[in-house]
């Protein structure tokens, strides 16, 4: 499916999920609701582009470590932001989670383990010493009053996060569709070995994009924080799962080398206002894991008719 | 047939087995009587579900794909299983035929999806799982319901002499021997080892990974089966954590993510030392709270030791 068809098809089940929504709960498609679905599409985003950055630089690329990171961000940024104010709290945060996404990026560029496994194996180890951390240590979790406005609350109404998102998913559009960094990712995804023929040190910028998507991935978590009030153990895991299904329906190929981070976010956006439905017709947990499932499922079968009749 | 042979030959088990015999050593030392036969029973019979639903993925694996689902089928399948109507005509029989049917038509599923949808196994069976998982919370909102308690007290027994969990888990590694000395088994090495070369030399490369998802789905109804016939009840989380331990365990047993090479043999080992490891742990005495850090710990540098050897096996 070509990145622009995709788009049209994402907006198109957006608005008829609205429509529907609208006709199920009258009210659905007031302004407060619609700023209140984009502020909860705004972390799926953002977790999503912790996945579109690792899936395109190719090699089965996925993150199953987002939601420990995002955890340790949290936690992390929670208990020194009594100390050390707001700013620097963040800056912790995703400095942490680089070096956790470091650690990933050095196992699977430099040692050659698969991204599911080591990614995992880290996500383990990172989710028990939290608990070793939150249990010895005791840290506080409440998140500051700066970091609920950023999160929680909005201006001239539009919600903070969605400014946040708008400017980070700006500036991650330009990284991974216009710059040289982007290019190198995407020619490493596509091809690994005809990149590094052409001079681009592949395992340097395969161990950068889980960098980055650990740094997101904590920071987002530490904003996450800031949205539920408190920072939690278990706090980034509802996204592991929800984060890969809205890449792969946004149009990024496990099999790397393309970014579309602009699919990515209509299918947070479709799948934020998806989860609202479901939950005005009283749709449970069951039904939204089975529809989720299904939706991806629909998703790849349509990939490949269209990679078939193309090719 | 030659070069599939020395395929299977080079599937070199050694790494694994040294890791199982470190963890053994480990554990006979923390625990007295661990070689005794109360202690052995008790561990095969809590092994059990994680061999085989690791000899399931090592299955899928050695045809060069994944499957991501298996953890939610246990839990759907034992869920099913439930959900049986305790006055079912045939009781514990009939249970196992309706769980392995289901088990069969989750495994059809799957091997559609990729063998014939041509859909890529990561990311298809991960779909897939979500739906197994829903499906089960479906059926168990809550955990409960009642396993027919026949088969508990099966589960419990001896069978000429043997434990039956034992005689379970070798009955599943005959299926694979057995396969393996027809040419499905081989088929299905040989297209994970090379899908092209194989397709080349008239191999049904679409039936093959049809198959290898029927065959690891028998395994995981197995799987289903004996985890049931412990907890006997059902349970919609009961398989989570098996998906990944699976996956963990095909690779400590050295076998390759990237097909063709290792052998199901490989699975049960690295699904034993994943197990005792954790019987380690708890022998120990270390504090709660650190075991599960300890626990990711050892499992990172397991497979951070298998990895790191493989590389060096195919530089050398």
């Amino acid at each position: 499916m070509t990145g622009s068809r995709r788009l049209l098809l994402l907006i198109g089940l957006t608005v008829a999920l609205l429509l529907a929504g609208q006709v199920l709960l009258p009210g659905f498609l007031g302004p407060g609701q619609i700023a209140n679905q984009l502020k909860i599409a705004a972390f799926l985003g953002l977790f999503g582009l912790c996945q579109t950055i690792v899936m395109a630089a190719g090699g089965q690329g996925l993150d199953l470590s987002v939601g420990a990171t995002a955890t340790f961000g949290g936690i992390l940024g929670a208990a020194l932001l009594p100390d050390v104010g707001n700013v620097f709290a963040g800056v912790a945060a995703l400095a942490a989670g680089l070096l956790v996404g470091l650690v990933n990026g050095f196992g699977i560029a430099v040692l050659g383990v698969p991204p599911l496994v080591a990614t995992l194996a880290v996500a383990s180890v990172l989710d028990g010493a939290l608990i070793v951390g939150v249990s010895v240590l005791h840290p506080g979790n409440a998140a500051s009053a700066a970091l609920v406005a950023i999160a929680g609350r909005g201006s001239f109404g539009v919600p903070n996060i969605v400014l946040v998102w708008a400017a980070l998913g700006g500036v991650a559009l330009w990284l991974l569709l216009r710059s040289a960094w982007g290019r190198r990712l995407c020619a490493t995804g596509s091809n690994a070995t005809t990149a590094l023929l052409s001079g681009v040190d592949t395992t340097a910028v395969r161990a950068g994009a889980y960098a980055l998507s650990g740094g997101l991935a904590a920071l987002t978590g530490f904003l996450l924080t800031g949205y539920v009030g408190q920072a939690f153990l278990g706090l980034g895991n509802a996204y592991i799962l929800t984060s890969i299904v809205a890449a792969a329906i946004g149009g990024v190929a496990l099999a790397g080398g393309s970014a579309p981070y602009l699919g990515v976010v209509c299918a947070a956006i479709m799948m934020t206002v998806l989860v609202s439905v479901l939950t005005a017709i009283e749709v449970g947990e069951s039904g939204r894991q089975i529809v989720f499932g299904l939706i991806l499922l629909g998703f790849l079968v349509l990939d490949r008719r269209f990679a078939r009749s193309a090719g | 047939m030659r070069a599939i042979r020395s395929a299977l030959g080079r599937a070199s088990l050694l790494p694994a087995l040294a890791m199982l015999a470190v963890v053994v050593a480990l554990n006979a030392w923390l625990q007295p009587h661990f070689f005794g036969r109360p202690s052995l029973e008790s561990n095969i019979a809590t092994f059990a579900p994680t061999i085989l639903v690791c000899v399931a993925q090592a299955v899928v694996v050695l045809n060069r794909q994944l499957d991501l689902s298996v953890g939610a089928g246990v839990s759907l399948i034992n869920c099913a299983l439930a959900a049986l109507p305790a006055d079912l005509p045939g009781g514990g029989w009939s249970a196992c035929v309706i769980g392995l049917a289901l088990a069969l038509a989750l495994g059809a599923v799957n091997g559609a999806l990729v063998a014939f949808l041509e859909l890529p196994s990561l990311i298809a069976t991960f779909a897939t799982g979500a739906v197994w998982f829903g499906l089960a919370l479906a059926l168990m909102p809550q955990p409960g319901g009642a396993i027919a308690p026949g088969l508990g007290d099966l589960y419990g027994a001896d069978w000429i002499g043997l434990p039956v969990p034992l005689l379970i888990v070798a009955a599943a590694m005959a299926v694979w021997v057995a396969l393996g000395r027809h040419r499905i088994g081989r088929w299905i090495v040989a297209v994970g080892s090379s899908p092209g070369a194989a397709y080349q030399a008239g191999v049904p490369v679409r039936w093959a990974t049809f198959g290898a998802y029927l065959t690891a789905w028998v395994l995981v109804f197995l799987s289903a089966l004996t985890i049931s016939a412990q907890t006997l009840s059902g349970d919609a989380r009961l398989g989570q954590t098996y998906t990944l331990t699976s996956v963990a365990a095909v690779v400590i047993g050295g076998v390759s993510l990237g097909g063709g090479r290792g052998s199901p043999w490989g699975a049960l080992l690295g699904a034993l030392v994943l197990g005792i490891i954790a019987n380690v742990i708890y022998f120990a005495g270390i504090p709660s709270i650190w075991q599960e850090f300890f626990k990711g710990l050892v499992i990172m540098a397991a497979l951070g030791f298998m990895v790191s050897g493989q590389r060096r096996r195919v530089a050398a």
